[in-house]
């Protein structure tokens, strides 16, 4: 476990620098100017400098880069172009709430998806799984903006039942934290739970028909403990693993999603980083995703172990 | 040619007249032409108006008005820093309305009025002298006395600071003298008049000299200023918040406690925000969401006529970049002034503006705005449309037809329309439009490299109409992205500049509009209207002409 752990950390840590080098010249490489974007209307070619002098925009690349790394190997991801606030301050505001959008958009859409894929399973060619097998078409194909913008328009505006935007911290108010976030956390989670759904039923029609799910009805054990115990446990396996898979979609879900309802996330963030060239915030936040995508991929592998006993992690190549 | 804006009307008639007369006739000479079509700076009243009429909002009745509450604004982009010195973003001065009052202020006319000075600068017979009278009895956010020992730390500030944007707009300042409180005399190398123009925007907002010393670089984290509001907090790239301050000199006029700004970059979810009562302002509104939201009952419209243009700049010779010498370019666009008015003659420019944008924006043939004080007859005068005529120059001119031409545009779905409207429309005219979209950060870099032959963009408008005219069209000036350059138009505008009078300001601008319709190197098409939208609970909130929403004496209504 411990090699295995070892193995994996420097895998992640050179993945890491590849990405910084990636986003470092991918960003540099966009048509655009964060000087030009900065300056707005008013660009004397004396402001432009000013700026680009300001922010080291004017150094080389490769003293650019190594400023960078000595800056990120500091914990220091710099300031922003555009607002001048420390990208640190701001991954501090946005990091909360993407991480409570998306935990709480994977809890909606495990229980969903859990819910309606052993429901479709279960009560295989009855009404029940065609309901469930549509209601996964349809979270599938529906894009997220176009079902954000429904819900405002039917349950903020023509309702009121809840807000069309913005954002209160939790620990300012949970409530209407909850409030707040719900309904986006519920529109980024479609998506995912329809995935979740028609994993766990295919999972479930396998396990169901497998030998040990027969002894285990034939001991005489009740068909409610024969699906939660013996089913659906080996089934989870492969929802785990299609969460894990999905993280990608969930956080490009959440920068549409947060731009749709004005949350101050991650994704809205980045969005507006482009537009503006503001290269600091840039490279945090695809740096930060990275190494997001880096844990969470471990943690999957290492929950393996957990549901399935038989799968052990080891150091040793594939 | 009689297209006066009601600025103009309290002007001697006779003697507009016959300057009017004169002018047309010179114009006339040189290009076919017709008055711009124009209804608006007219009616600053309240209600809701039809397109193409100006609807500035009207003050709060006091006694109509709750005291205290939250206004939300959802606001189309983010401010950029809060710091008056190096702001740079037209949304900025949205926040500082409410924050940071400025040694003067324009009213619903575009007219200069008083703010932190107690009148209107006097200036000495060689103009270049100019002393400033300031209130007393004002205080800073932070408790801090507002004189002219602050009013001279913040100018000095935007001279000396590195990033400034200001060190350009307060133009040749030699000294700052303050010999009292109350009084601060600024001495100019050479007279310079769009100064007072100036500090009527971001160059008048004065600042704690105490919060600068103690912040320096870093005042935007927490600027301190003289205003109804002192700043809250700020979530980048969310939302800004400030609250009612107690030091502010007039304090019975303020009645909301708190004003937040929210950025909702999505005109749509702007207008669903202020639909569902999340938000009850939204700015920016699309003039395709107009009609809807005159039909909601619990909303009205403000639209003011923007003191900026939209327009489309030809490459005449910017090869090397902005800031280098013009080179001559190879293409008749660029080399032949008759092809560039005859791609003018294509446009109508009415037609356009009523497509596009449902008659909601003005179309505009120059720099200047009918509600400017500087507007004039020969100012207002247009090309008209005449795809013949510009068959026939185009034929003069030795060019074959259809005379292909790419216009380099932002890639916004308003832009695009534009784009697509004029490509039709100057098909009649002998031109083949290419249109290359590109996302706005590429847009401004293209067009500062000079990679480009035609280029769609616009400007947001100061109230002196030389930060409006010379950065832009001035030989080597710091906009100049056609590479243009006559050096009768430099003389021109330097004298007007340099002028104290403003009636022979006025002059020097109608002329200079004529030099620029002979050159066409910046195609005017239109001027937009500020378009914001506000729940009728609230009162009291106001948009002039120089776009700034301004929210700061706003209530709810009982």
């Amino acid at each position: 476990m411990a090699r295995y752990l070892f193995t994996r950390a420097w895998q992640s840590a050179l993945t890491l620098l590849l990405s910084t080098i990636v986003v470092f010249v991918g960003v540099r490489a966009l048509p655009g100017d964060p000087a030009l974007a900065l300056a707005g209307e008013d660009r004397s070619p004396e402001a432009l400098a000013a700026i680009r002098q300001h922010y080291g925009l004017d150094q080389p690349l490769p003293v650019q880069f190594a400023q960078y790394v000595e800056r990120m190997a500091q914990g220091d991801f710099g300031v922003s172009i555009r607002t001048g606030t420390p990208v640190s301050s701001m991954l501090t505001t946005a990091l909360p709430v993407t991480v409570e959008l998306s935990v709480l958009a994977i809890l909606i859409a495990a229980a969903l998806g859990v819910g309606a894929g052993v429901l479709a399973a279960v009560r295989r060619g009855r009404p029940a799984e065609w309901f469930a097998n549509g209601l996964a078409l349809i979270g599938l194909s529906v894009p997220h903006f176009w079902l954000g913008l429904l819900a405002i328009l039917y349950l903020s505006v023509a309702t009121g039942l809840f807000p069309a935007s913005g954002f209160v911290p939790i620990l300012e108010d949970p409530v209407d934290n909850l409030h707040h976030i719900i309904l986006p956390a519920v529109i980024l989670g479609t998506g995912l739970a329809a995935i979740i759904m028609r994993q766990t039923r295919s999972a479930m029609l396998d396990s169901l028909s497998s030998d040990y799910v027969r002894t285990a009805k034939a001991k005489g054990l009740r068909p409610r403990a024969v699906i939660t115990r013996h089913a659906l446990r080996n089934s989870l396996i492969v929802v785990v693993t299609v969460v894990g898979l999905q993280l990608g979609g969930l956080i490009s879900g959440a920068v549409v999603t947060e731009q749709i309802f004005g949350l101050p996330g991650f994704g809205k963030m980045t969005i507006d980083a482009v537009f503006q060239r503001d290269y600091p915030v840039i490279q945090a936040v695809v740096l930060l995703t990275a190494a997001a995508y880096i844990v969470i991929n471990l943690l999957v592998d290492l929950l393996y172990s957990v549901i399935d006993p038989r799968i052990r992690v080891t150091g040793e190549p594939a | 040619m009689t297209n006066l804006s009601p600025r103009e009307t309290n002007l001697p008639r006779r003697r507009v007249l016959r300057a009017a007369v004169a002018a047309a006739a010179v114009v006339c000479a040189v290009v076919a032409c017709s008055p711009v079509s124009d209804n608006g700076g007219g009616d600053p009243s309240g209600g809701d108006q039809s397109a193409g009429q100006d609807s500035f909002g009207t003050p709060a009745d006091p006694a109509a008005v709750k005291q205290g509450g939250k206004l939300v604004i959802a606001l189309s982009a983010e401010p950029d820093a809060l710091d008056p010195t190096l702001s740079r973003s037209l949304y900025s001065r949205y926040v500082f309305q409410a924050m940071c009052q400025k040694l003067y202020d324009v009213d619903e006319q575009a007219q200069v009025v008083p703010q932190l000075a107690t009148a209107l600068p006097t200036t000495s017979d060689d103009g270049r002298t100019v002393t400033i009278p300031l209130r007393s009895g004002v205080r800073f956010a932070d408790g801090t006395v507002f004189d002219s020992a602050a009013v001279k730390a913040t100018l000095q500030r935007h001279l000396t600071n590195a990033r400034s944007a200001r060190k350009s707009e307060l133009g040749p300042i030699d000294g700052i003298d303050t010999p009292d409180p109350q009084t601060v005399v600024l001495r100019l190398k050479q007279p310079f008049a769009p100064l007072v123009g100036a500090l009527a925007d971001r160059a008048g907002m004065i600042m704690s000299a105490q919060a600068l010393q103690s912040l320096g670089d870093d005042f935007a984290s927490a600027p301190v200023c003289v205003g109804p509001f002192k700043f809250a907090k700020r979530v980048p790239q969310n939302s800004i918040e400030v609250v009612r301050d107690p030091n502010y000199y007039d304090a019975s006029k303020v009645h909301l406690d708190t004003i937040s700004w929210r950025i909702l970059t999505d005109a749509s979810i702007r207008a669903a925000n202020l639909r569902s009562g999340d938000a009850q302002v939204a700015d920016s509104v699309s003039t395709q969401d107009v009609a809807s939201l005159r039909q909601d009952a619990a909303v009205s419209v403000l639209q003011s006529q923007s003191l900026g243009y939209q327009g489309m700049t030809i490459n005449v010779g910017n090869v090397d970049g902005i800031g280098t010498a013009p080179k001559p370019i190879n293409r008749p666009l660029a080399q032949n002034a008759k092809v560039r008015q005859a791609f003018e003659h294509a446009i109508d420019r009415k037609a356009l503006v009523d497509a596009v944008f449902n008659g909601l924006h003005a179309a505009a043939c120059s720099p200047i705005s009918p509600a400017s004080t500087f507007s004039s007859p020969e100012a207002q005068t247009c090309p008209a449309h005449d795809p013949a005529k510009a068959k026939q120059l185009l034929a003069e001119a030795g060019v074959q037809t259809p005379y292909t031409v790419t216009m380099l545009a932002s890639n916004t779905p308003d832009t695009l329309r534009l784009a697509q409207a004029l490509q039709s429309m100057v098909k009649d005219g002998g031109f083949d439009l290419k249109i290359n979209p590109v996302e706005y950060s590429s847009l401004l870099d293209e067009q500062d490299r000079g990679n480009f032959e035609l280029l769609q963009l616009g400007w947001s408008g100061r109230i002196d109409p030389d930060a409006n005219i010379t950065n832009f069209v001035g030989t080597g000036a710091s906009q100049n992205v056609a590479g243009y350059s006559n050096p009768q138009l430099d003389t021109l505008l330097t004298q007007a500049r340099q002028a104290g009078d403003i009636e022979q300001r006025r002059k020097l601008y109608g002329q200079a509009v004529t030099l620029l319709q002979q050159d066409d190197a910046l195609i005017y098409l239109y001027r937009q209207r500020n378009l914001t939208a506000v729940s009728k609970q609230i009162q009291g909130l106001q948009v002039y002409p120089d776009g700034v929403i301004r929210a700061a004496f706003a209530g709810f209504g009982k």
